[in-house]
């Protein structure tokens, strides 16, 4: 894992993303909705940019999978006639993966477990979506 | 209404089923205990859309027996009512339609039989200040002990840090009351501690500050996931 802070890195004038609002909308949400137990922001093609995962979970791989999935899902609203994808949720026996679109280019992964409020998580996170991107695109 | 909320089913004034966010419901304690097998447990879901009744379907299949899964149910309506007076509520609905829950109990519980002992639950919780939704645990550092019970081992080992309370006793398929108490001994007897802000919510982005913001383009440069487009 590459270190925490970006300034090891070159940062590209005006690309500096606001992570602490990003972690911000992250960490309130986990607050506010029982049963959510990670969450991830990622590019659309599968690429990590905020994560608040436990540590046997791996946010490239969710990443990966949430942007394969979303990916179909998005086809499957378009091809099917079912208008502009919101969201995608994947039910497990022991627990849920919620896939949200923020815009075209992004998307925010939510795990939950058997416990999930997934009514409460649709309602709360509508203005995280609307918040995180204008994050991202600021 | 509200966090973690519950939906209380009535029927000819008894409560029959109590269900909240919060607290592991009757399924839960059947299947993450591992008590009953999931595959039983879908076979019997399938057989019950016939016969209206899952808890006939699952006896009928010999797994579970009627008083057990009677037993079981009602500790689920008696935790899910401490669930929700345990949290916030924020407003409260009536709703008469009929939509009948998974797993009812028989009798059911007169609801000031169910308010007393949910008063009784929160007492038994008064001196801690704990709460199951709120506070997240981590063992406390420095601490090896030894001769633990079984459940304050399977406590420690599940307290992340990230796990508050409610999500110890879904990742352990037990009821949220004997977890949550169980928990505020610990923290009393210096086994278990309140965790920090940075152990709970750990935000990471690898330093990936170079990457420009997904800001959206034109459509005609825009890359697409439609293969038409590709």
């Amino acid at each position: 894992m590459f270190v925490l802070s970006g300034s090891t890195f070159p940062i590209l004038k005006g690309s500096e993303l606001d992570y602490d609002a990003l972690s911000a909308e992250l960490r309130k949400l986990r607050e506010n909705v029982a049963g959510v137990t990670d969450t991830v922001i990622a590019a659309s093609d599968g690429i990590p940019i905020v994560a608040d995962v436990a540590k046997n979970i791996d946010p490239a791989h969710i990443s990966a999978l949430a942007a394969a999935d979303l990916g179909i899902a998005r086809q499957a609203a378009e091809v099917i006639g079912l208008g502009t994808l919101s969201q995608t949720v994947v039910f497990g026996s022991e627990g849920y993966m919620a896939v949200y679109a923020i815009g075209r280019l992004s998307l925010m992964v939510v795990l939950g477990d058997k416990g999930l409020n997934l009514g409460r998580l649709l309602h709360e996170t509508r203005p995280v979506i609307e918040r995180v991107g204008v994050i991202l695109s600021s | 209404m509200g966090n973690a909320g519950g939906l209380f089913h009535l029927r000819d004034g008894v409560v029959v089923s109590a269900e909240s966010p919060g607290s592991p419901g009757a399924e839960v304690l059947l299947l993450s205990s591992g008590r009953i097998e999931e595959g039983d447990w879908t076979a019997a879901l399938v057989e019950s859309v016939e016969t209206r009744s899952l808890p006939a379907a699952l006896v009928a299949r010999g797994i579970v027996g009627a008083t057990e899964l009677q037993g079981l149910v009602l500790a689920a309506v008696h935790d899910g009512a401490f669930a929700a007076a345990v949290g916030e509520i924020e407003r409260y609905v009536v709703d008469e339609r009929i939509d009948p829950p998974l797993l009812p109990a028989d009798e059911g519980l007169r609801p000031d039989v169910l308010l007393a002992e949910t008063a009784r639950r929160l007492d038994a919780l008064a001196s801690s200040s704990l709460s199951p939704y709120r506070d997240r645990v981590v063992p406390a550092r420095g601490r090896q002990p030894a001769g633990l019970g079984a459940e304050r081992r399977e406590i420690l080992a599940h307290a992340t840090g990230r796990r508050t309370a409610r999500d110890l006793a879904f990742a352990l398929g037990r009821s949220l009351h004997p977890v949550t108490v169980e928990i505020a001994h610990m923290l009393a007897d210096g086994l278990l501690e309140i965790a920090p802000a940075a152990t709970s919510f750990k935000c990471t982005h690898w330093g990936l500050a170079a990457l420009r913001p997904r800001v959206e383009i034109k459509p005609d440069t825009q890359v697409s996931l439609r293969s038409s487009e590709v």
